[in-house]
């Protein structure tokens, strides 16, 4: 356990350092506040610098606040996925390029606990950054277009939570197995291409880790079908720990691949 | 819109996290020793690119090690 905090400060440093427990956060708390208010003033900004001729009259839609939290979600798909993505990809591949792995491996430490560090200290970054943002999104929802009902959307964060567990696992996975580059790539494919063709062809199977976040949404409008939904949480959270456990295997095999 | 009308109250939070994020950034391109590519392009960069300026820069520009 000792090991465990050894490692967990290295790693926490680390990421003080280069800004990002700083910077991630503050972009899910951008798009979280910025999603509702233009959603709110697009009429506004529309007729300041929208450039429409004299008379033009523009039906909006009513947007409900659920519609809002789900818009900010939709970004946080988009952007937020790629920061989480191309940000860590390189959080073990990137040791053992530069050689810090080798100052770690020559020491008796689990390599249990040296992914459990790294998964921590991404959880607290990435889980934490979307919490902050989600409730800023939340409450400027509230101001601007209403209230929430506060269960549903509480059930909407935990789904989204567990979404963001497995986008968190596959990143570390390809990680740990491959190079940096290969791994960023492999996290792109798995994480945003795999949810286009899940939107795409998935119609035909209701059970799949990428339909988290469309589930979520379905939770806060308070209308879902609960035996698809727990699969596909269960499978999540399974799938989500056999990643995690196998970037422990991939650590431990590619250590021989270590830039000394 | 005139001046007055804006809700400078509810936009304030984000034009704060903005210039948050260009210094943080900012510093960041001064303490590290080199970037992918000349480092006044990417001050150039984070600078004008107001929202997705420093974001690039963070993914992009940052050589990792």
């Amino acid at each position: 356990m000792s090991n465990f905090s050894f490692l967990f400060q290295k790693e926490w440093r680390e990421n003080v350092r280069n800004f990002k427990i700083l910077w991630i956060p503050l972009v899910f708390l951008l798009f979280g506040i910025s999603e509702p208010l233009t959603n709110y003033y697009l009429p506004q900004i529309l007729a300041s610098v929208g450039n429409m001729p004299e008379g033009t009259v523009f039906q909006f839609p009513e947007l409900s606040p659920e519609q809002i939290l789900m818009s900010t979600i939709s970004q946080y798909q988009l952007i937020g996925m790629l920061v989480v993505t191309l940000g860590f990809a390189g959080i073990i591949a990137r040791e053992r390029k530069s050689g810090t792995a080798t100052l770690l491996y020559v020491r008796p430490i689990s390599y249990f606990s040296y992914v459990n560090s790294k998964l921590l200290v991404m959880i607290t970054i990435v889980i934490g950054g979307v919490i902050v943002g989600i409730l800023a999104s939340l409450y400027y929802t509230n101001i601007l277009f209403g209230a929430v009902d506060i269960g549903a959307f509480f059930g909407f964060l935990g789904t989204y939570i567990a979404w963001l567990l497995f986008v968190i696992s596959i990143v570390l996975f390809s990680s740990a197995a491959f190079t940096t580059g290969i791994a960023s790539t492999v996290s792109v494919v798995f994480v945003l291409f795999a949810q286009i063709i899940d939107a795409l062809l998935g119609t035909y199977w209701t059970i799949s880790p990428w339909k988290l976040p469309m589930y979520a949404g379905q939770i806060l409008n308070g209308n879902f079908d609960m035996t698809p939904f727990v699969w596909s949480i269960m499978i999540t959270l399974i799938a989500s720990i056999v990643l995690i456990a196998g970037a422990g295997y991939f650590a431990k095999r590619n250590v021989s691949k270590a830039k000394i | 819109m005139d001046f007055e009308s804006i809700p400078w109250l509810l936009i304030l939070p984000i034009i704060i996290i903005q210039l948050i994020l260009i210094v943080v950034a900012i510093i960041d391109l001064i303490r590290v020793r080199s970037t992918n590519g000349p480092k006044w392009l990417w001050a150039v960069i984070i600078i004008l690119g107001n929202m997705i300026g420093p974001i690039i820069y963070f993914i992009v520009g940052r050589r990792n090690e």
